[in-house]
């Protein structure tokens, strides 16, 4: 494959990989959301802080695309690793790797989802748990954030601004 | 390295990924998403469980209308504003369909998976007031009194209750399962208490069945819920035979099979205390061993107190598997406790009793 083919499938990955799970996992959380609700309308409130939470891994997507895109030079200016050789062949797979590692690590949207929904069934019960749901579900978040890091090194020290 | 390889490492490497990553994330999908809505709206369902402190309330009920205003801000209004004149049947049955609206809200809010079993559950009620029309019918008596409120066969139910000849239920039950032991009954093949087993022996089989036909843990849930029922309800014939002093030979064909717990130690044991000495090493034990005393006295007890322990189990299994089917499991149950418990009390308060002493029944009987 070309490495503007790598690199924009990293691009792609991080953004696209990431921003599905987390469409999963608030639908996991909504779908717990509008039950809670539908029981009683006091709960709206906690579920919508709960339901927002698998959001983030989408947002680190969308920087590590912003990332890829400005290194790569796709986004304002001219594409820098043009030529067929080994050295650009590597750099533009380390970009398709940081991208995989953020959309591989942005999954954790999906069982974030499955842990707020839980959450938010437990809230409605007990709303004095809802502190520890949320901290249940942000344990996922972790995750994402290594992602992310792991992705900022990669893209850091392989390839450079 | 040449440029073909890395690319071809890259690329078998991401299709490997790929196929794993998509694999597990489907199968993680199917299993919890269908159970995020219903669960969610159980558990806030389950908070709008009635306490004790509100038990003690109704218990002050003067009468059935003020025991009916009290319980305006519950999910029983809708059903208790259909009763016109209220007296304690039509108290009764307007908490008997707001059980059974319980059971079809499960059936409807669940996965298609797991949705049946729901209906299946309600059977039991076919089961139960099938043979109270019989035995009633056999002896005499106004069926009518002794049916329950729900189950699908509600309608045949009634039909059989007032029907002129025992030969007429036969053309009811034409076509249903239960045509086939009613006709041994009606032939003398069997007697009325076989019968009954018969049909529980059918009703259990079915829900077995069904929870052996599932998978992963929604088979282990299932699957549990139906052998501690089979057990309890065992564990119960059992202790009453040794009550009654029946031998083995007498107590084993009204037995249920598919339990977890081995009956043959229990038949064979003089009497009740031996009995459930015996049990004392199964996982009833612990719940056996706080009741001990009472249950001497008093089998009820235990009923409850092993309805306690399935209601007990289903919430562990809620706890480690927070979105499966033990969430609505554990919820139908508690809410058939909290029914019963409403029904005696309307029946405490029609009676005339005072607050004090219907608090105390009321306890006792979920």
């Amino acid at each position: 494959m070309d490495p503007i083919v790598y690199v924009s499938l990293g691009a792609a990955l991080a953004a696209g990989l990431a921003g599905a799970a987390s469409a999963f996992g608030v639908g996991i959380a909504g779908a717990a959301a509008a039950g809670v609700v539908a029981e009683d309308e006091k709960n709206f409130k906690n579920a919508l802080i709960l339901e927002g939470l698998p959001m983030t891994q989408s947002i680190y997507g969308l920087i590590t695309l912003f990332l890829i895109l400005m290194v790569s030079g796709i986004l304002g200016g001219g594409f820098k690793f043009t030529a067929d050789n080994p050295d650009n062949i590597v750099k533009s797979a380390i970009l398709l790797g940081a991208g995989l590692t953020v959309g591989l690590t942005g999954l954790s949207a999906i069982p974030q989802g499955i842990i707020a929904s839980a959450g938010i069934g437990a809230v409605a019960k007990n709303p004095k748990t809802f502190t520890q749901g949320i901290i249940f579900a942000a344990m996922a978040e972790t995750m994402a954030i290594f992602g992310l890091v792991g992705a900022l090194i990669m893209i850091v020290t392989g390839v450079g601004f | 390295m040449e440029t073909g390889a890395v690319s071809g490492i890259l690329n078998t490497t991401l299709a490997l990924i790929f196929t794993w990553v998509g694999y597990k994330t489907s199968k993680i999908i199917y299993k919890y998403t269908p159970y995020s809505y219903p669960n969610a709206r159980i558990k806030a369902m389950e908070s709008k469980l009635l306490t004790e402190q509100r038990f003690n309330e109704l218990a002050e009920s003067r009468n059935l209308q003020n025991f009916i205003v009290n319980l305006e801000d519950t999910d029983y209004r809708d059903y208790l504003a259909e009763v016109q004149e209220p007296d304690v049947e039509s108290v009764e049955k307007a908490l008997e369909k707001a059980l059974a609206g319980t059971y079809e809200l499960m059936a409807r809010i669940l996965p298609r998976r797991v949705s049946p079993f729901f209906r299946l559950l309600l059977e039991e009620w076919d089961v139960r007031n099938i043979t109270s029309v019989v035995k009633a019918k056999l002896a005499g008596e106004p069926a009518t009194d002794y049916i329950v409120e729900i189950g699908p066969m509600l309608p045949k139910v009634k039909a059989m209750a007032e029907s002129k000849s025992m030969e007429e239920i036969l053309v009811i039950l034409e076509g249903t399962p239960y045509e086939e032991p009613y006709q041994r009954l009606l032939l003398g093949e069997i007697d009325v208490r076989t019968f009954e087993t018969e049909l529980y022996r059918m009703y259990y089989g079915k829900l077995l069945n069904y929870a052996l036909s599932k998978k992963e843990e929604e088979r282990t849930i299932l699957e549990e819920f139906v052998r501690l029922r089979i057990d309890r309800m065992n564990i119960l014939t059992v202790l009453r035979g040794k009550v009654a002093k029946l031998s083995a030979e007498e107590i084993r064909p009204m037995l249920i099979p598919g339990g977890s717990v081995k009956l043959d130690p229990l038949l064979h044991v003089e009497d009740l205390g031996m009995a459930l000495a015996e049990l004392d090493s199964t996982r009833y034990g612990p719940v056996i061993r706080d009741v001990r005393e009472e249950v001497e006295r008093d089998l009820g007890v235990l009923e409850r107190a092993l309805e306690g322990y399935i209601i007990e189990r289903m919430n562990e299994l809620n706890r480690f598997y927070p979105l499966s089917v033990a969430t609505p499991l554990g919820y139908v149950l508690q809410k058939g406790r909290e029914v019963k418990k409403l029904r005696a009390i309307a029946k405490l308060i029609s009676d005339g009793l005072p607050p004090e002493r219907i608090k105390e029944l009321a306890g006792d009987v979920a």
